[in-house]
């Protein structure tokens, strides 16, 4: 009994100076998906959000302390993912971030407005909108009918206006599909329906019958990882590629790379960075090859947003002269100039969404060489996709839409 | 049939038997190692992974797809009986759970190794070429890709079939499955018997991961849904009937197939649906029997 009680002790002993240690000084708890269809994305973030922390520190970390980031893997769970940042704020932290679902970074934004902590999404997240939106969450990515209305301009533009939609069966794929909906009317487009898909599926040709039935002339693909490589490598095994365009919701370089020839000038994809930029924006130049030293590939989107997020919040933090007051940080991050890959962008103050365009990139197929996999072919202005702050607390565009089959 | 044109339909009982075959290739080894060992191979999947990534390898050194699919099941076999000789053995005899949990391990340490050595970004695995494409057959389109997995796996499973039947080793391996003691005082090596039974059951789960590799990319952990899948099929089949996991895939294949095409957000949860009806009707599985090949 004594053997217990002393163990029981000496845990207790251990686990209040980890907490302890955890909450001392400047701390930014993340979890990310590291395991599952989104892992290597998830591992983009991480990196992008430990480059920046490195920068941090370089110069003099936070207060004249260095600051800390502490990962986790949120295994694509919501549970998971709030079980850590229970067990973070638990220990003291007051500034959380990460994800790659925009469910799970609604669970962690709510969980966020509940505790007053501040929240940074590196994802596309709808938390600016309506209900969802508290003040104490930050978009550091975009909020996905942004992406919608960057490729619906271009694609009913271009490409036709029959569509037909396949879908993540999960909340970000429903508000893409809200948007791409909304933009069909503005577009003239003709919708010809849509396909719900379980997360994690792996066969998408028992979709293609019914979509070949429906004579499309593009195809929308909204989902992510290793299911949008599993749907355009089986799309583009029946030589649907070569015919049916497919425009994607939001794509990744990985994605372009381990998709291979299959992502070919016939496939679009949306995404919020590509290495290219380094030849538009100096910021991106530096940023680029930076990242590509240190990790041997390019950066992508998710690890600019997550780069962002970090050097951002830290920043604010070495200006308000605060790593606890959570109220200070959130006024300085909406007033101060961010400093980014792609020039100067800010939080906007009413909704917190990082203010930055969206690129439309097309593959390049048997032409791709090394990471040298897609062309840009467009930068859309966050002016042409970004809703009003009063439209966006009225929860518009999606408020209007119902979404077939839901 | 509910105003959907009959090559619609064929078109998706096609995509469902190549689906189905998949199925049947990782089911028929998880039964051949469930009848013969009575382990439960919980690291099935992960040498179905091991599988993609080795045709991923040798395609890439040989330039010849069908050299990296030899290749992969060659190298998941080796890989399999020295699993079961230096691993496995050992356990045999002692708690029954053992070998389970071995599996299990297996199943979480190496695709976090193969993490470190290939990194999270996916491998690609072109279609061998003469393969990519459709062609029109009485109004439906027909994959070739996937033409010629249905038509493989028929191939290698009466390959399967005649040599568990048929040849001195397989017959051996059958009566291993009902009386390993028998057979051992009858003069047999049954330990080199369980040793071929669980490199043949996994080069089974490879040839899966290797014909599977081009349609979706090699990755760590594209073993994990596979395995919980295999098993399902393998109960649905009855365990340790290959041919109950020939008959579980197919039906499967089919059930994924036109889930998808009327509810597609259900497809996966089908796969469990239907393994609870089917054992609500036969709750030992179709051919259900254990230890019986």
């Amino acid at each position: 009994m004594k053997r217990i009680l002393i163990a029981i002790v000496a845990m207790g002993l251990v686990l209040g100076m980890s907490g302890a240690a955890l909450a001392d000084g400047a701390v930014f708890g993340t979890a990310v998906p590291l395991t599952g269809p989104y892992a290597a994305m998830a591992e983009d973030m991480k990196k992008g959000s430990l480059m920046a922390l490195e920068e941090i520190n370089a110069a003099g970390g936070v207060m004249g302390k260095p600051a800390k980031v502490i990962v986790r893997d949120s295994m694509l769970k919501g549970d998971v993912a709030l079980r850590h940042f229970k067990d973070m704020a638990g220990q003291g932290v007051k500034f959380i971030g990460g994800n790659l679902s925009g469910g799970i970074s609604l669970v962690a934004n709510e969980y966020a407005c509940k505790n007053h902590l501040l929240y940074i999404a590196y994802c596309h997240t709808s938390l600016p909108l309506g209900k969802e939106f508290c003040g104490w969450g930050f978009t550091a990515a975009v909020i996905p009918y942004q992406t919608t209305a960057a490729l619906a301009n271009f694609a009913f533009n271009k490409l036709g206006k029959k569509w037909v939609s396949i879908t993540a069966d999960y909340r970000w794929g429903h508000d893409i599909l809200g948007g791409w909906l909304v933009n069909s009317k503005k577009y003239g487009g003709e919708f010809l329906g849509n396909i719900y898909h379980p997360l994690g599926t792996r066969d998408f040709s028992t979709y293609i019958p019914k979509i070949l039935a429906l004579k499309p002339d593009f195809i929308v693909l909204s989902n992510y990882g290793t299911d949008q490589t599993s749907a355009i490598k089986q799309f583009a095994e029946l030589g649907l590629t070569k015919k049916l365009p497919v425009v994607i919701s939001k794509t990744h370089i990985v994605t372009i790379k381990e998709t291979g020839k299959a992502y070919n000038e016939n496939v679009y994809g949306s995404v919020t960075f590509y290495w290219g930029l380094q030849d538009k924006y100096p910021e991106a130049k530096k940023f680029v090859q930076k990242f590509w030293k240190k990790y041997g590939q390019p950066p992508s989107a998710d690890g600019e947003a997550a780069y962002v997020a970090t050097k951002s919040l830290f920043t604010a933090m070495n200006k308000t002269k605060t790593t606890t007051d959570v109220k200070k940080v959130i006024k300085e991050l909406v007033t101060m100039k961010l400093h980014t890959p792609k020039g100067i962008n800010r939080f906007r103050a009413c909704d917190h969404v990082r203010e930055q365009s969206v690129l439309v990139v097309q593959g390049k197929g048997a032409k791709a060489k090394g990471w040298d996999v897609a062309t840009v072919v467009a930068e859309v202005p966050y002016t042409e996709t970004l809703q009003s702050c009063e439209n966006n607390k009225k929860d518009i565009p999606y408020g209007a839409v119902k979404l077939p089959g839901k | 049939m509910f105003g959907i044109p009959v090559e619609v339909l064929i078109m998706q009982v096609i995509f469902g038997l190549a689906l189905g075959a998949i199925y049947v290739l990782l089911a028929s080894g998880l039964s051949i190692i469930f009848g013969l060992l009575d382990v439960i191979n919980f690291a099935h999947g992960t040498f179905y992974m091991l599988g993609a990534y080795a045709a991923f390898m040798a395609t890439s050194l040989s330039g010849s797809f069908w050299v990296g699919v030899a290749a992969s099941v060659v190298i998941v076999m080796l890989i399999g009986a020295m699993t079961e000789y230096f691993l496995l053995k050992p356990l045999y005899g002692e708690w029954p759970f053992y070998p389970l949990l071995l599996t299990f391990g297996f199943a979480v340490a190496v695709p976090d190794l193969m993490k470190a050595l290939f990194g999270l970004i996916g491998k690609v695995v072109e279609y061998p070429e003469g393969l990519v494409g459709a062609f029109i057959w009485g109004g439906v389109l027909v994959p070739k890709y996937r033409l010629f997995i249905i038509i493989f796996t028929a191939v290698v499973m009466i390959a399967l079939f005649l040599f568990l039947k048929r040849s001195d080793l397989g017959m051996i391996i059958r009566a291993a499955t009902r009386d390993s003691l028998m057979v051992n005082v009858l003069g047999v090596n049954t330990s080199r018997i369980w040793t071929t039974g669980f490199a043949l059951g996994v080069g089974l789960a490879a040839l899966g991961g290797a014909l599977h590799a081009p349609m979706v990319s090699a990755i760590p952990d594209m073993g994990v849904e596979m395995t919980v899948e295999s098993f399902v099929v393998v109960v649905i089949g009855g365990l340790g009937s290959v041919g109950g996991a020939i008959l579980g895939g197919l039906i499967i294949g089919q059930v994924v197939s036109f889930v998808s095409l009327f509810a597609g957000e259900y497809s996966q949860v089908a796969i469990f649906f239907a393994m609870a009806v089917i054992l609500m009707v036969r709750p030992r599985g179709l051919f259900g029997e254990a230890g019986r090949l």
